[in-house]
């Protein structure tokens, strides 16, 4: 059975894959980086290594308040990027019976694997390779380098 | 001469005898015959004896005619006239009787005439003393009616006097009665004075217990402030317990990441990591109750504060309400304590008045008395006045009287004629 981490964006609950995950840490002083989109506050120092973080909320389209309350390290074979989330709710087993095919809509649809119900609430399962694919593709979009 | 009757009888009586004697020597003498010669001797003597006679008888009878006429005329009354006898050589006891007559007449004349003005004067005397009774009998009346108009006055006089005694008697109650009133004014002016001086004390107690009351307020101010101080201490120690919490947490999730990396090692690991993170989030439960109840106690206590300034500004604005009231106090007092004076001025007044309108009241007495004995002695006068009257109408009548008896007695009187010139 897999395991998924359960976090916030704003008011929106998502999942990840905890193979997908190296590390949950606080939100330290990040680095600015400059000519970088608005999608990326800045840098941070991750064990020694320089990891650019992403606002998923910011990137996703959400409004609201930038609070970043934990940072999500992505696991280095995935791709070395921390990603900004507003809090971590928990780790749960995720049964793979119970995911329902994700809406087509928009860049939410680019990100979402599937759907799944948890406690009454509907939480989006993120898909790190679409959200890689989509970063990918915004960077060259805006000819903007992403920090190795 | 004076010759007597008697005498004049003898002479007479001489005479003839003398002539007869004579007429017998002489007779004889004349040649008359002897048997005459008796005869006329006789009868010549005869005739000597009755002329004698005749003029003395005639003197005589004339003489007592007259004096019977001034007999009459006095017994009519009239004495105008004096008895005037003839001339005589040889007057007699007649000449005398008339003399007495005359003096009589004389007498009479002048008794009449005395009594006539005598009676003239009674009369008039009467008349006089008639009409001074009747003007005394008016002045009776007048005065008796002036003393009736006295005795009524009197008698007002007495009514106004006993009006005058009972307003003033009662005028003597009112002025007790305020004397009393004004006793129980002082009385009670005291009894402010005294309510209002433990007023005053209760105030100052008062105010002393509101100061150290403030004080303990302040302190207990001063206290909850330390308190909040120290519940803020223990949410320092909450949060760092809170950090803790999530940092434990964070370490499990971390755990049960890297447990779940190891796979099928780790199942045992991130049972444990599980545990953890549940203690974690028991702690971090527990510690966000205390935060909570941090919060709570902070916002009671800012509520006890801001009721305690609140109860501090009251306390202010009671303390300033209790120094007008103590001021208020002592104003009463003062206002008491003179009303005390004033109204014992009051009650000595009244007390003074009191006495004076005893003493009016004595007065007053004294004249009702004064009045009174004045009604009584009115009274008498006018019963004096009223017989003055009675004896004055009698002595009107026996005026009357007198001049009735005056004007018998003139009438009386005037049968009497007396000279011409006397009337």
């Amino acid at each position: 059975m897999e395991l998924v981490l359960v976090f916030r964006l704003g008011e929106a609950l998502y999942a990840l894959e905890v193979a997908h995950i190296q590390e949950v840490i606080e939100s330290p002083r990040y680095h600015y980086i400059p000519l970088a989109p608005a999608a990326f506050p800045g840098a941070i120092n991750f064990h020694g290594s320089i990891l650019p973080v992403l606002d998923l909320g910011a990137f996703l389209g959400f409004s609201g308040d930038r609070q970043y309350g934990r940072i999500i390290v992505l696991a280095a074979s995935l791709c070395p990027l921390a990603l900004a989330v507003t809090a971590i709710q928990r780790i749960v087993p995720l049964d793979a019976d119970a995911l329902l095919p994700c809406q087509e809509d928009g860049r939410l649809a680019g990100c979402s694997r599937a759907v799944f119900s948890l406690d009454g609430e509907m939480i989006n399962l993120l898909d790190a390779a679409q959200l890689l694919t989509s970063l990918e593709k915004t960077a060259m979009g805006t000819g903007g380098d992403h920090g190795a | 001469m004076r010759v007597e009757i008697t005498y004049k009888f003898v002479a007479g009586f001489i005479i003839v005898v003398g002539s007869v004697v004579f007429l017998n020597l002489l007779v004889p003498s004349l040649g008359i015959p002897e048997e005459m010669q008796q005869f006329v001797a006789v009868a010549c003597a005869i005739l000597v004896g009755l002329v004698l006679g005749w003029f003395f008888s005639r003197a005589f009878t004339a003489n007592i005619r007259h004096l019977r006429e001034a007999a009459e005329r006095l017994s009519h009354g009239d004495l105008s006239e004096p008895v005037r006898l003839p001339r005589s050589s040889f007057p007699d006891e007649t000449a005398d009787l008339a003399a007495s007559l005359n003096l009589v007449v004389a007498s009479l004349r002048e008794l009449v005439g005395t009594i006539r003005a005598s009676a003239v004067r009674a009369a008039e005397s009467a008349h006089g003393l008639s009409a001074t009774s009747e003007e005394m009998t008016a002045s009776t009346q007048e005065m008796a009616n002036t003393v009736e108009q006295i005795s009524r006055g009197a008698e007002t006089q007495a009514e106004m006097v006993e009006k005058s005694s009972r307003l003033i008697r009662e005028m003597a109650v009112s002025i007790d009665l305020i004397a009393a009133s004004a006793k129980k004014l002082s009385a009670s002016a005291s009894d402010t004075a005294r309510t209002a001086q433990r007023g005053g004390t209760i105030a100052r107690n008062s105010m002393a217990k509101m100061k150290q009351v403030l004080g303990d307020v302040e302190r207990n101010g001063e206290q909850i402030v330390s308190f909040g101080t120290q519940v803020q201490k223990i949410g320092k120690i909450v949060e760092v317990i809170t950090g803790i919490a999530q940092k434990t947490n964070l370490l499990a999730l971390n755990a049960t990441i890297e447990a779940a990396r190891a796979g099928e090692y780790g199942r045992g690991f991130a049972v444990v990591a599980e545990e953890i993170r549940k203690l974690a989030d028991s702690s971090s439960d527990s510690a966000g109750e205390i935060s909570r109840l941090i919060e709570s106690i902070r916002e009671e206590s800012q509520k006890v504060q801001s009721s305690m300034q609140e109860s501090i500004r009251e306390m202010d604005s009671e303390r300033a309400a209790l120094d007008t009231t103590s001021s208020a106090f002592e104003e009463i007092i003062q206002t008491a304590v003179a009303t005390q004076t004033k109204a014992t001025s009051i009650a000595e007044l009244s007390q003074k008045q009191a006495e004076g309108a005893k003493g009016m009241v004595a007065a007053i007495d004294e004249i009702s008395r004064v009045v009174t004995d004045n009604a009584a002695a009115t009274q008498e006068v006018s019963a004096a006045t009223e017989e003055q009257s009675a004896s004055m109408e009698e002595m009107a009548r026996s005026a009357q009287d007198l001049s009735a008896l005056a004007e018998q007695l003139l009438e009386a009187v005037r049968r009497f004629r007396l000279a011409p010139e006397q009337g």
